[in-house]
């Protein structure tokens, strides 16, 4: 393997959005679960709602801190390392992500500031329509984000060549290129699956330290309402998106699905040892005739096999095949734990059962893990390409030589490493400490200049610093 | 140290005046929308783009 500055950059930009997806995928869920607290608060006055609120904002604040450091670092990227993409489609993609900055960050960024300080001095109702507007913010920056991502998937109202540049010709076509519904669909609701299975599971962690607590047992009750609910949702918007696949990207579909051969009545390979060097599986775990059932919606159904296409042209097959896997295989794990808490709940049972809880706990990386293998699927599924179909990979790369990429790809080791473990460890500090952890503290007094009427008062009437309070009897 | 993540108002507290905090919610705002471009244009400075 050689690595120049191609590869070291592929490298670069997979390690850096790798790392980055893990914060929006868990701010969007997180935004719109304040949003809910903070309405559920303003509505009913259950304390408990204020409680979680003031908890998880505190969450959202670094990780939403975390996530724009991280993302600032991808654009910069598409110019410095990808400069000859960045030429040919920026006309193209370039709007979109200036939308995503303009419509959305500026949008979370400027109503963050209300959330975080501004409670008292904005009022309840204002407070709210700020919590609102961050969470509709996060949506709205996957919107962008997931249109730009779709239209290098399935490019369409366009015009122009790779050699003399891309130029938009339908906007409407551009932003809703034909993959993105069912791809934005998805990854909303990965971001609630994230969220809901580290809510359950700092919940749950709680839970097994004192089952009473009755914040993280609410906590508890409404992640695992939005498991049960948007787990099998996921699997039939998933299904949808691979339809489209199907459709626009066959020869990502044969290597999500190890097919070689284009045929009827495909087999559902449950597990296989893809290789492309003998354009087959070594060995296989398979069902008859499901493949073409499951891809296509008819076991009659032809599907193309990779070796349909030019070898030039073909995915590379092992990664996109066990990324499919482990992604389906956590979110069935994540529709097993919605509908087992579901039940628990039904019996009044769900914070007193500590095999629940320990799964909950264990499942609490699950969804990033997902999103993460989701990503490695749709990104890898689409080489050779970086605009599928049109612009190569090999072909996007900057002019630059490999040292200067293996030093900026170091650096990012060491800061990533160093910045993000220690946001990481204490936001997991925070999380096991759990939402009481600080709820109850006296507020801080203030300072008393001298002269202050009450000064002479004492700062905790009836406490032991306070004169007027007799003095406990030594002879009891 | 106290907490800087503002909570509630009490819920006796009466209201403050509509102006005063219409006042924060653009002033916060504002502030909140120039950190970024500042942000956002020290990152420009730095890597020294036009």
């Amino acid at each position: 393997m050689d690595f120049d500055a191609l590869l070291l950059s592929r490298i670069q930009f997979a390690f850096t959005i790798a790392f980055h997806i893990i914060f929006p995928s868990f701010t969007i869920g997180l935004a719109s679960y304040l949003a809910v607290l903070e309405g559920l608060w303003l509505t009913t006055r259950n304390e408990t709602f204020k409680t979680l609120y003031l908890f998880w904002v505190k969450v959202f604040a670094i990780s939403f801190g975390m996530g724009v450091v991280s993302g600032v670092v991808m654009s910069y990227q598409l110019g410095t390392n990808w400069s000859v993409f960045s030429a040919v489609a920026g006309p193209v993609i370039g709007p979109l992500f200036a939308f995503e900055v303009l419509a959305a960050f500026f949008l979370e960024a400027s109503f963050l500031g209300v959330m975080l300080f501004g409670w008292k001095k904005v009022g309840p109702g204002l407070h709210f329509a700020s919590t609102v507007l961050v969470a509709f913010g996060t949506l709205t920056s996957a919107f962008w984000i997931i249109s730009a991502n779709s239209w290098m998937q399935s490019p369409s109202g366009f015009a122009g060549t790779v050699e003399e540049g891309l130029v938009a010709v339908d906007w409407l076509q551009v932003i809703f290129s034909p993959t993105f519904p069912e791809r934005l669909a998805h990854m909303v609701l990965a971001a609630y699956l994230t969220t809901a299975l580290v809510v359950a599971a700092a919940s749950a962690y709680r839970l097994l330290r004192d089952a009473t607590e009755p914040e993280s047992a609410m906590a508890l009750k409404m992640a695992i309402g939005m498991l049960a609910i948007v787990a099998p949702l996921q699997l039939l918007v998933g299904d949808l998106s691979g339809k489209d696949v199907l459709k626009h990207q066959p020869a990502k579909l044969a290597a999500i699905e190890a097919f070689w051969e284009t045929r009827t009545e495909q087999p559902f390979h449950i597990a296989a040892w893809p290789d492309r060097e003998i354009e087959g599986n070594h060995w296989e775990l398979s069902i008859p005739k499901i493949g073409s059932l499951i891809t296509a919606g008819s076991t009659e159904a032809e599907v193309q096999g990779l070796t349909a296409f030019a070898p030039e042209d073909r995915p590379p097959v092992f990664i996109v095949f066990w990324a499919f896997r482990l992604m389906v295989g956590l979110g069935l794990a994540m529709i097993a734990l919605g509908f087992w808490g579901a039940w628990l709940a039904w019996r009044g049972r769900i914070a007193r059962s500590p095999a629940f809880l320990r799964a909950c706990v264990a499942m609490g990386p699950a969804g990033f893990v997902a999103v993460i293998a989701g990503w490695v699927v749709a990104e890898v599924g689409r080489q050779p390409y970086v605009i599928y179909g049109i612009l190569r990979t090999e072909d996007a790369v900057s002019p630059i030589g490999a040292g200067s990429v293996s030093a900026s790809l170091l650096a990012f080791l060491v800061v990533y490493g160093i910045v993000f473990s220690v946001g990481a460890l204490y936001i997991l500090r925070m999380l096991a400490e759990g939402p009481l952890a600080g709820a109850h503290e006296a507020p801080p007094t203030e300072d008393r200049p001298p002269g202050w009427a009450l000064g002479a008062a004492p700062e905790n009437p009836g406490g032991p610093e306070d004169p007027a309070k007799p003095a406990p009897r030594e002879d009891r | 140290m106290p907490d800087i993540i503002e909570g509630p108002p009490e819920a006796d507290a009466p209201p403050r005046p509509l102006a005063r905090r219409l006042a924060w919610f653009i002033g916060l705002a504002l502030a909140g929308m120039a950190a970024t471009g500042a942000v956002a244009y020290s990152l420009r400075a730095l890597l020294g783009l036009e």
